[in-house]
């Protein structure tokens, strides 16, 4: 079912303590490390690579002890904080790495780190240090998007096991990974929050079955789980029955803050400055100007990040605010690659990179663009939020 | 003279033999990315529906229409996302002006215009000696003829004669555009009396056809904002989503008003400068239009507005791909400005 292999085990070498360097040394460290283990694989890919292409970066991250940033080093992580996790991050960005399948790093370690067992913990946190374990986010159904509370899929005990009926979908490179977690509901008999849990399912369990769905560029990047009265062991549960809702909504730590990280809209600025220099019309007033307007957001985008950055790095918790970030870094990335596309000409609508250079490729940065505005609360919702939460607006 | 009503309906009418009015859109999904990206033998039968001699003055041996029935038919043919070629076929036929043997003149073989010498130009005049470089040709993957346009006139070129070298590439839509180099001797030029009104007027047709692209793409929107329920309610009962889908209406209204007009005048007869400032005025709303279409349809319809599985993927796919043909609104607004500017004078 699944094409994963597993990476084997890579075993962790004992790291320096990176919190006690300077932010300048830790960020030459990150440089040196990137220009001398990045492998043979396409760095600056606007697209999502697959595990076969990634897998080589993925080993050495693993290898190296470089593949959880965030986790304590007694977890086997690199222990950053916010500040030193962002650097690495900007490293990282600057050389063009592809980015790994991160969701068992990012998402599920730190989740299991909070709410799991000694026995999860024990078993889970290093097949993901060692890329045994690729996983997969199972949270949205075809009738359960925005509206995430209203899902359908079910899991009813059974005697020894969890039986799940029903089906994930956008399940970004579910098709690359061997477990998945998923919020399933348990309980029918409640208001739609409380009858949700929390449960951890292989991939290749009889039952389960994948269909890759092609995004607007044809890649498949994302697919569809469906779940046929697939069995798993009762201690497959994380935290307690009914649970889940608390459990997935419980924040992701900085997470939050660096999906407004400024980067995705200056490289999308440079990007647009570097076509406007090829079509030899950065020298057009009228574009100088629209070129000018959305260099200042990205700037003024910079130091609001920054004042957040600095909130985290004080200890500080980050409320419902944090949409601010979020909702002005993916409409400015969106602008910038609006203005792209109108530069390119018709060129705007080329498959491939005009002259195969990814830097002038118009559509690639537009499509890219889409999704940002979609995940990890929309627009729309995400207004909504600011309004209720932050505004104190009177809801209807 | 209305009769052009009257034509108007009954070209709308027979276009729905190719383009089924609200049909599936099926068959244009089955030609995407396979050479040559539309179907020879549709192309064909719009052929001998009449459709590529439309604009062809009657002395020529054209059906003589105007450009309100050019553009009645343009806007069915994009709400249908046609494959097939029709602008540049409209515009090759138009600068041949029945010069063509007869393959060409009823569709057999597809012949498409070769014009713009630079992307994001509507410079055509080529270079003054050697071989001569066309960019961005539609259709190119499936014509046996090409009208290449150049300050010499017009010339006919076949494909595979020695010295046409035509190299192609995908569009997101999943046609295939051409890159035209004829190196060979010196075809035959035949002289054109009117390029720049003919550019103009396959300007305005593709405006047209991003009209009727739009208008598709927003019912579709619409469509899906009555039907997708979140928190119980049918997305479309949200006050976010109800004011954005009416600023496409307005955007849509808009750009069909100037449309027309603007076909109203060019068939009355305008000077030159007022008509390139005119179909430049609407080429820049229509292209604003088609991306503002498609970036709300994206964002209204969630994720499965980024795949290419639904309907709407091929809609937002064909806009991206088709918006700055013959000029994106940035050249158009700068060439509205120089014209208007050179009409007050
Ligand atoms: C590239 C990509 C990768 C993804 N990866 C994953 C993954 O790995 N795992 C996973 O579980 N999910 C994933 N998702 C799914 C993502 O979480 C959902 O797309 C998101 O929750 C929105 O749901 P929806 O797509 O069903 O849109 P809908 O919720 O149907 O929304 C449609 C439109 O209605 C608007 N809308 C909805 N409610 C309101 C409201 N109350 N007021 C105003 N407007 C509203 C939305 O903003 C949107 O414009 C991914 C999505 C994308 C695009």
């Amino acid at each position: 079912m699944t094409q994963h292999q597993a990476a084997g085990a890579f075993p962790a070498q004992s790291l320096p303590d990176f919190e006690a360097m300077s932010d300048e040394d830790f960020r030459q460290t990150v440089r040196r490390f990137v220009e001398a283990k990045y492998p043979d694989i396409p760095r600056f890919s606007q697209h999502r690579l697959r595990w076969d292409e990634v897998k080589p970066w993925y080993g050495v991250l693993s290898a190296e002890g470089w593949i959880c940033p965030t986790w304590p080093r007694a977890f086997g992580g690199m222990g950053l904080g916010p500040g030193k996790h962002l650097i690495l991050i900007e490293e990282f960005e600057r050389f063009g790495c592809a980015r790994v399948h991160d969701i068992g790093p990012v998402m599920l370690g730190p989740l299991l780190m909070k709410f799991g067992t000694q026995a999860q913990k024990d078993f889970y946190l290093p097949r993901i240090l060692s890329g045994e374990d690729i996983w997969a986010q199972g949270y949205s159904e075809p009738d359960a998007g925005s509206d995430l509370a209203s899902l359908r899929t079910r899991a009813v005990r059974d005697g020894d096991a969890w039986v799940i009926d029903g089906q994930k979908t956008w399940t970004t490179l579910g098709m690359d990974a061997n477990r998945i977690f998923i919020l399933a509901r348990t309980d029918p008999s409640v208001k739609k929050q409380a009858g949700i849990s929390f449960l951890l399912v292989p991939m290749d369990a009889p039952g389960v079955t994948v269909r890759p769905i092609r995004n607007l560029e044809g890649h498949a990047e994302f697919c569809e789980v469906f779940f046929d009265a697939v069995r798993v062991p009762l201690d497959s549960l994380v935290g307690g029955e009914n649970e889940g809702w608390a459990i997935a909504k419980a924040l992701l730590g900085h997470e939050r803050v660096f999906i407004g990280a400024p980067r995705l809209s200056g490289n999308a600025l440079a990007r647009l400055r570097y076509l406007a220099e090829a079509r030899d019309v950065f020298d057009d007033p009228a574009l100088q100007d629209r070129y000018t307007r959305l260099k200042l957001d990205v700037e003024d985008l910079s130091d609001l990040f920054e004042a957040y950055v600095d909130k985290l790095r004080g200890g500080e918790t980050i409320g419902p605010d944090v949409a601010i970030l979020k909702i002005f870094q993916s409409e400015l990335y969106q602008r910038i690659s609006d203005e792209m596309m109108e530069l390119a000409g018709a060129t705007a609508g080329m498959r491939e990179p005009e002259d195969g250079d990814p830097r002038k490729h118009a559509a690639g940065t537009w499509l890219a663009a889409r999704p940002t505005t979609i995940f990890g609360g929309s627009t729309e919702v995400m207004r909504n939020m600011m309004a209720r939460y932050v505004l104190d607006l009177p809801t209807r | 003279m209305d009769g052009w009503i009257e034509n108007a309906r009954m070209i709308v009418e027979s276009a729905a033999a190719i383009v089924p009015e609200d049909g599936g859109l099926d068959r244009v999904r089955a030609l995407r990315f396979a050479s040559p990206g539309y179907s020879p033998e549709v192309f064909a039968e719009i052929g001998t529906m009449g459709w590529l001699q439309l604009a062809v003055p009657e002395r020529d041996g054209g059906a003589g229409l105007g450009m309100r029935e050019c553009a009645s038919l343009l806007v069915a043919l994009g709400r249908g996302l046609l494959p097939e070629p029709v602008v540049s076929a409209l515009l090759a036929q138009r600068l041949t002006a029945g010069r063509a043997d007869t393959d060409i003149l009823d569709g057999r073989t597809v012949m498409v215009a070769a014009w713009q010498d630079r992307t994001d130009s509507l410079d055509f005049a080529g270079p003054a000696g050697g071989d001569i470089l066309k960019l961005h040709v539609d259709g190119a993957a499936g014509a046996g003829a090409f009208a290449v346009l150049a300050e010499q006139g017009v010339a006919i070129v076949r494909a595979g004669e020695p010295g046409v070298r035509v190299e192609t590439a995908a569009l997101q839509d999943g046609t295939f555009e051409g890159t035209l180099t004829l190196s060979a001797g010196n075809p035959e030029w035949l002289p054109v009396a009117d390029a720049d009104l003919a550019l103009d007027e396959a300007i305005l047709s593709h405006s047209a056809y991003l009209l009727g692209l739009s208008e598709r793409g927003i019912e579709i929107t619409l469509d899906y904002l009555r039907v997708r329920k979140q928190f119980d309610q049918p997305i479309g009962s949200f006050q976010a989503l109800q004011h954005r889908a009416s600023e496409l209406k307005i955007q849509l209204e808009l750009c069909r008003a100037a449309i027309f007009r603007t076909a109203a005048r060019l068939d009355a007869g305008l000077s030159a400068d007022r008509r390139a400032a005119a179909v430049s005025r609407v080429k820049t709303r229509a292209a604003g239009l088609a991306m503002l279409m498609a970036r709300e349809a994206v964002q209204m319809h969630g994720a499965i507005g980024t795949t290419e599985e639904a309907d709407i993927g091929l809609v937002v796919a064909k806009a991206i791909s088709q918006a700055n043909r013959y000029g994106s609104a940035r050249l158009h607004r700068n060439r509205h400005f120089d014209a208007s500017e050179r009409s007050a004078a």
